[in-house]
C-alpha cells in the first residue's frame, strides 16, 4: 500500500513538471531507443519467455492476444 | 557521403534540393519526389495558371463557392491566423491592389481608383465553409504566393524526411529549409543576400535545422515622380508600406519564418522590429539606410 | 495590448498542415530474429527419477508491418518455436529432507507457430487497431482477437491508449491416457487494458499503463502430476515506463516498473533498466539489469501432497512459488544504410533467496535460462 501511494505521488509530480515541448524541438524523443516499446519483435520475444517462466504478465497498456502457455 | 544537388525551376524561381546519402539510388528518388511535390504545389496554387484552384476560385469571384480539398482549407485557415497576427495586415485578398500600384505608372491612383479597389479587399469578406470558398464580389481574388512557397519547403523536406534522408536541406528561390545537418554533425552555411548587392552575402549563418527565410522589397520597388514606393500594400489603407527593406528569419519552420519576416516587412519598420521582438526568434533586418538590427547573424 | 508570442499561435496552425500531420509509418519493414533458449540443467543430485536435459527452445521470428494507401497499416508477425527436453513432473520428499524433482520420463519434442495479423487505420489525432492471433502446437491451440485505439492531446505530448482483447484456449495434453491426464479442457481470458503516454520535456517521457485480465477454465498444468488451480484468476498489473536521453553522453536511459497482483495471492515486482550508448552514429551497445520477485501462490507448496483430495488446490510448479531472479543482459545494434543488425544475450538466474517473500531456497527446479538472439531489419 505505501509503494502505491508513493507511485502516485511520483506520478503526479511528473505531470506538473511536463513543460510545452514544441514539434520542432522532439528530435530526441524521436529516436528509436527513446520510444516506449523498442522493438515489436524484441518486446514479443521477451514477453513470452517471462510470461511462461513466470507468474506475472502485462503492465505494457496493451491488450496482447493470448500466449497459449499453462 | 556523397552530396548530390538536383536544381530545377518551380514557383517562378530557382529551386535546389541538396541531400547527403550513402544510397545514389534513394537520394535521386528522394530528389525526384521533391521536384515532382513542388511541381504539384505550383500547378494547384499558382494564379498564373489555368488549372490551379486559385484560379477557379478567382474566376468564381462573385458567382458561386468553390469546393476544396482539405490542404487548401487548411492553407486558408494558417493565412486566416495570419492576418490575425499581423493585425489585417497579412491580407491573401490584397493581390488586387496591384492594378492600381504597378511598376509602369506614372502618376498616383486617384481616391476614387483606391476606394473602388479597397471595396474588393477584405480577408473578413471571404465566406467559408469547411471545404469550401466564396468570394462574394466580382474582381475579388486570393493568391497563395506569400504562404505555399515556404510551405512547399517544409513539405518538400518532411518527404526526404520520411525516405530516410537524414542529412541536407531543400532551397526555393532563397526559402531555405534543412532536412538535418551535414553529415558529422555539422552546420550548413547560409549566406543571406545583400539587399542592394545580389551576388554578395549580407552575413553567413550556421545552421544544423530549421530554415529561414528572406523576404524583401528591395528587388521591387518603383519610382513615381521622386518618390520610390514598394511593391507591398498595406491592405487597409491601400498605400504602399514604407518601413524594413529586408528581413531573414531563422524558425523552425520555413512556413513559420515566411508569414513572420512578410508580417515584420508590412508594418512600419518600428512596428516590424518590435513585432520580430516579440516572437523570439534569431533575425536579421535591414532598413532603408543599410542598417541592421537582431542577432541572426551572431 | 501584449498579445500571445505570435510565433506560438503561427507554430500551431501550421501543425494542422498535412505535410506535418502524418503519424502512419512511411516505410514498410522487415524483421527476422533467430533465438535459442537454453535452460540449465536441474542440479544432478536434485533429481530422484528422469533425464536431466532441460528445456531447449529455438525460436524463429518474422515480421512485416507496411502502410497501405495513406492511412492504414498492416502488422504481420510469425513466430515458430522449436520445443525439447523434460520437465518436472512432480516434487517429493528426498533424503535427508531435501525436494527432489521427478521429472517426465521422455524428453518432449513439440513445435509451436503462432500468426498474428493487426490492421490499423489512421486519422489526424488517432488511430484504431484490430488484431487477430492464432497459435498451434500439438496439444494446444489458442486463438485470441484483440481492439485497441490511440488518442493523442496537447499537440501529441500527450497519448491516451485503450485496449480489450479476448482469447479462447484448448488444451489437449499428448499422451493423456497413458498418465491419467485430461483428455480435453479449454480456457478463455478476456482482457481491458489502458495506457498514458506523456512527453515531460525535450528529453525525457514516460508511460503508466493497466492491464486487467481475468481467465476462466482449466487452468492447471496437465502434464504435472497433482496439479489442480482454481478455475478462474483474476490479475492486474500496473507499468511505468520512464525514457531519458542524456545529450552529452549520447544515450538514452530506460527505467520501467512494473507491479503485478492476482487473486491466487501472487504478488510481484519487476524492475528493468537498459542504458542505450551510442557510439559514433551507426552503433549502439546496450547493457541491461532486470530484476523480479514474486510471492508464492496461496495453494502451491515445495513438495506434492498425494494425500489431499483430488479437488483441493495444490501444485509444486516453481513458476508459483516465492522467488527473486535477475537477469543479465547485452545488446549490440549496427545500423548499415537501412538494414539494422542487433546481437543479444541475456542470462537469467532465479532462486527463492532472491525475492522478496522470504522464501528460501528449497526448490529444485528454480529457474535459470540463456537467451542468444540475433535479429536482421530491413527498411524499404
Amino acid at each position: 500500500m505505501a509503494k502505491k501511494i508513493v507511485f502516485l505521488a511520483l506520478f503526479s509530480c511528473c505531470l506538473t513538471a511536463c513543460e510545452t515541448v514544441q514539434p520542432w524541438e522532439r528530435g530526441r524523443l524521436a529516436k528509436p531507443e527513446m520510444q516506449f516499446n523498442a522493438d515489436g519483435s524484441d518486446d514479443q520475444l521477451y514477453s513470452q519467455v517471462y510470461d511462461s517462466k513466470e507468474a506475472s504478465s502485462g503492465g505494457n497498456g496493451t491488450a496482447g492476444a493470448g500466449c497459449g502457455c499453462n | 557521403m556523397e552530396l548530390s544537388r538536383h536544381a530545377f525551376t518551380a514557383m517562378g524561381c530557382p529551386c535546389e534540393v541538396r541531400l547527403f546519402c550513402d544510397d545514389t539510388k534513394l537520394a535521386e528518388e528522394a530528389a525526384a519526389r521533391c521536384v515532382a511535390e513542388a511541381r504539384r504545389f505550383e500547378a494547384k496554387y499558382s494564379r498564373y495558371l489555368p488549372g490551379s484552384i486559385t484560379t477557379q476560385i478567382n474566376s468564381s469571384a462573385g458567382r458561386s463557392p468553390v469546393t476544396i480539398d482539405p490542404e487548401t482549407a487548411s492553407i486558408l485557415d494558417y493565412s486566416g491566423v495570419c492576418f490575425e497576427q499581423s493585425h489585417g495586415l497579412f491580407d491573401i485578398t490584397s493581390g488586387v491592389l496591384r492594378t492600381i500600384w504597378h511598376p509602369t505608372m506614372q502618376t498616383l491612383p486617384t481616391n476614387e481608383a483606391l476606394d473602388q479597389c479597397l471595396s474588393l479587399v477584405g480577408w473578413n469578406k471571404i465566406q467559408r465553409s469547411a471545404d469550401s470558398i466564396f468570394l462574394p464580389s466580382a474582381g475579388m481574388e486570393v493568391d497563395f504566393g506569400g504562404v505555399v512557397k515556404e510551405y512547399a519547403a517544409d513539405a518538400l523536406a518532411e518527404i526526404a524526411k520520411s525516405l530516410g534522408i537524414r542529412s541536407g536541406l531543400i532551397n526555393l528561390g532563397g526559402d531555405i529549409r534543412i532536412i538535418g545537418p551535414q553529415p558529422c554533425g555539422s552546420a550548413w552555411s547560409i549566406g543571406i543576400t545583400h539587399p542592394t548587392e545580389k551576388d554578395s552575402a549580407f552575413a553567413v549563418i550556421e545552421v544544423e535545422e530549421g530554415a529561414i527565410t528572406t523576404s524583401g522589397s528591395y528587388e521591387r520597388y518603383f519610382e513615381i515622380g521622386e518618390n520610390k514606393y514598394s511593391h507591398l500594400i498595406n491592405p487597409i489603407t491601400g498605400w504602399p508600406v514604407s518601413g524594413l527593406l529586408s528581413v531573414s528569419i531563422f524558425a523552425p519552420l520555413a512556413i513559420v519564418a515566411g508569414s513572420i519576416a512578410s508580417i515584420a516587412l508590412l508594418n512600419t519598420k518600428e512596428a516590424g522590429l518590435e513585432f520580430l521582438n516579440e516572437c523570439h526568434l534569431p533575425y536579421l533586418a535591414i532598413d532603408q539606410n543599410m542598417d541592421s538590427y537582431g542577432n541572426l547573424a551572431k | 495590448m501584449r498579445r500571445t508570442n505570435p510565433l506560438l499561435a503561427l507554430t500551431s496552425a501550421a501543425m494542422a498542415l498535412p505535410a506535418f500531420s502524418a503519424t502512419q509509418p512511411v516505410e514498410s519493414l522487415i524483421s527476422i530474429r533467430a533465438t535459442v533458449y537454453e535452460e540449465e540443467d536441474a542440479p544432478a543430485h536434485q533429481i530422484l527419477v528422469g533425464a536431466d536435459d532441460r528445456y531447449d527452445i529455438d525460436i524463429g521470428q518474422f515480421r512485416l508491418l507496411t502502410p497501405i494507401g495513406s492511412d492504414w497499416s498492416v502488422d504481420l508477425s510469425v513466430t515458430h518455436e522449436a520445443m525439447s527436453g523434460a520437465s518436472p513432473w512432480y516434487n517429493i520428499q528426498g533424503a535427508n529432507q531435501q525436494t527432489s524433482l521427478i521429472m517426465s520420463g521422455a524428453t518432449i519434442r513439440d513445435a509451436r507457430t503462432e500468426v498474428s495479423l493487426t490492421t490499423t487505420r489512421y486519422q489526424d489525432d488517432s488511430s484504431i487497431s484490430i488484431g487477430l492471433t492464432r497459435s498451434d502446437e500439438d496439444d494446444y491451440e489458442a486463438k485470441a482477437i484483440s481492439v485497441s485505439g490511440e488518442w493523442d492531446f496537447n499537440n501529441k505530448l500527450s497519448t491516451l491508449s485503450i485496449g480489450l482483447s479476448y482469447s479462447t484456449d484448448d488444451i489437449r495434453p499428448t499422451d493423456a491416457p497413458n498418465f491419467g491426464r485430461v483428455l480435453k479442457e479449454d480456457k478463455s481470458s478476456h482482457s481491458f487494458s489502458v495506457g498514458w503516454g506523456q512527453i515531460l520535456n525535450k528529453h525525457s517521457s514516460l508511460h503508466v499503463g493497466l492491464d486487467i485480465t481475468s481467465h476462466d477454465g482449466f487452468l492447471s498444468d496437465p502434464y504435472k502430476l497433482r496439479d489442480t488451480r482454481p478455475d478462474d484468476r483474476l490479475e492486474w498489473a500496473l507499468g511505468l515506463k520512464y525514457r531519458r536521453y542524456f545529450d552529452n553522453q549520447n544515450a538514452a536511459l530506460h527505467l520501467d516498473y512494473r507491479y503485478y497482483h492476482d487473486d491466487w495471492g501472487i504478488n510481484s515486482h519487476t524492475l528493468y533498466s537498459a542504458w542505450y550508448q551510442s557510439l559514433g552514429s551507426d552503433f549502439k551497445l546496450v547493457p541491461n539489469l532486470r530484476y523480479y520477485s514474486q510471492t508464492k501462490a496461496d495453494f502451491y507448496s515445495v513438495t506434492n501432497n498425494f494425500a489431499l483430495p483430488l479437488t483441493t488446490n495444490q501444485s509444486s510448479d516453481f513458476r508459483l512459488a516465492g522467488y527473486g531472479a535477475y537477469t543479465f543482459g547485452l545488446k549490440a545494434i549496427y545500423d548499415i544504410d537501412t538494414w539494422r543488425v542487433s546481437l543479444s544475450v541475456d542470462r537469467y538466474i532465479s532462486s527463492e533467496d532472491y525475492g522478496h517473500s522470504g522464501s528460501k531456497g528449497e526448490h529444485p527446479a528454480a529457474v535459470k535460462f540463456l537467451l542468444t538472439s540475433i535479429g536482421l531489419d530491413f527498411r524499404f
